[in-house]
């Protein structure tokens, strides 16, 4: 019997050595249909969550950012805007693919000065401490195979006062809403994933990764362990997804 | 923020109306040019009901409506939708300010200029219909739509102005504002001398327990 340390993939379990390899393999394969599959699984709603989360950052004119698992630049290209030529906004994400097409996106948008792009895992985040006003997280916490250490990072690069956001899907608070959005993940997402993107493996994993990731409450326990105070969550969209705050004290 | 209202919802509908004023100021490059002045401003609208708190922020090319803002407000105002409303089609905003239910903190004169800009909107249909059905035709339906709408825009103010003529001058249903006005001022002179006869009153009494004692 192996003794190392398992973890979720899904609603498999595996060794948590393997776990990132399987998720960058996912985010490989779906990275240049990403925008587009947003828009259509959520049939734009991500574009309102998202819009709710810069509002929340509370980012002004000269803040520093870090949008980890940042994807394809949407928070990013928000910020660089917020923050202007005094401002830095970084956009890490431990997938390669993901890094180049959102890299892509944003310098043919015109957005480039205040914005770089790292290549990086959210568990061992490669900066200073007390570097970041603001840290944001969307849609990519449950991806990453230790959370805790994950969170424990954030906090260390995070300035005191700062404030970490993480956007991810979550528990629906109504049994009806939840049972018509089951049905939505795992019969309606794959077929979406092999017609558009010809991958409905990955649409599998993105419907049963939701499903294994801490609830609401739990992951307001996961920061507050992890060090964050006046820790609080929004549900938006039934709860569909909610939108957690920590301030580094 | 209010806990009963979804804020996704919120943030959509606050996205809509920014984006629809923001389609409206790109035709009209005269309001756009003045929205720009007040760059540095941030009204905060609090509405009790229904409860929705806006917070407004005019830029240089768009203004941005959110949700959430916790930085410095210039101006604050706090009333019900229909207060709001009010005063953005009042022909006299200061006026409905000082005699209007809106609970206002901060700078005035910066909302009255954004009330101003924004009841005032010029919009040019030429543009986007020339770019769209070529010089003939959009010019011409510019023209039609640039009369409907200064049509529309005269037509409501006279309508505003006969109905509130006939309430006044000839149904007689509620007095004249301006006479309105004069009775509240008598009214306020009535309660000072009220006041000052009160207190005239009270220090002759006890000047009188004084001599008795």
């Amino acid at each position: 019997m192996s003794d190392k340390e398992r973890t979720h993939f899904g609603f498999k379990e595996v060794d948590k050595e393997a776990k990132a390899s399987m998720v960058a393999d996912v985010f490989h394969s779906v990275a240049s249909r990403y925008d587009l599959m947003n828009d259509l699984m959520s049939a734009g709603i991500h574009r309102i969550w998202k819009r709710f989360t810069i509002e929340l950052s509370g980012v002004r004119k000269g803040h520093s950012v870090l949008d980890i698992a940042g994807g394809t630049g949407d928070l990013a290209a928000r910020f660089a805007d917020i923050v202007g030529p005094e401002g830095a906004v970084v956009l890490a994400d431990i997938n390669e693919s993901m890094l180049k097409v959102g890299r892509d996106k944003l310098l043919d948008s015109g957005h480039l000065g205040n914005l770089e792009f790292v290549q990086a895992d959210a568990q061992y985040l490669p900066f200073p401490d007390d570097s970041f006003d603001c840290i944001t997280i969307a849609f990519g916490l449950r991806n990453v195979t230790d959370k805790d250490k994950a969170l424990r990072s954030m906090l260390r690069v995070l300035k005191p006062g700062g404030r970490l956001l993480v956007l991810e899907f979550s528990k629906p608070q109504n049994a009806l809403l939840s049972k018509a959005y089951d049905a939505y993940s795992f019969k309606v997402l794959p077929v979406m994933g092999r017609l558009v993107a010809n991958d409905s493996d990955s649409y599998q994993y993105l419907a049963e990764s939701i499903r294994v990731h801490p609830d609401q409450e739990t992951l307001k326990e996961m920061m507050e362990d992890a060090g964050f105070t006046r820790c609080e969550y929004h549900n938006m969209t039934g709860g569909v997804v909610a939108l957690h705050k920590g301030i580094k004290a | 923020m209010t806990a009963t209202i979804d804020p996704a919802l919120q943030t959509a509908a606050l996205a809509a109306l920014e984006t629809a004023i923001n389609q409206a100021l790109a035709l009209a490059p005269g309001s756009r040019e003045q929205l720009a002045r007040l760059g540095d401003c941030v009204f905060a609208l609090h509405c009790t009901a229904p409860p929705v708190d806006a917070f407004l922020m005019p830029g240089r090319d768009r203004v941005r409506l959110l949700g959430v803002y916790e930085g410095p407000v210039t101006t604050s105002v706090r009333g019900v939708a229909s207060d709001f409303a009010e005063l953005a089609t009042a022909r006299d905003p200061a006026a409905s300010l000082i005699n209007g239910r809106l609970e206002l903190h901060g700078d005035s004169a910066p909302l009255l200029e954004l009330q101003k800009i924004l009841a005032g909107l010029e919009v040019d249909w030429e543009a986007p219909l020339v770019d769209t059905l070529g010089d003939v035709a959009g010019h011409q339906l510019a023209q039609l739509l640039r009369g409907a709408w200064g049509w529309g825009r005269q037509a409501s103010s006279s309508l505003g102005r006969q109905l509130e003529e006939f309430i006044h001058e000839e149904a007689r249903l509620s007095p004249p504002r301006l006479e309105l006005e004069d009775f509240y001022k008598d009214v306020q002179a009535l309660g000072l001398r009220v006041d000052r006869l009160e207190s005239r009153t009270r220090r002759l009494r006890k000047r009188l327990q004084q001599l008795r004692a």
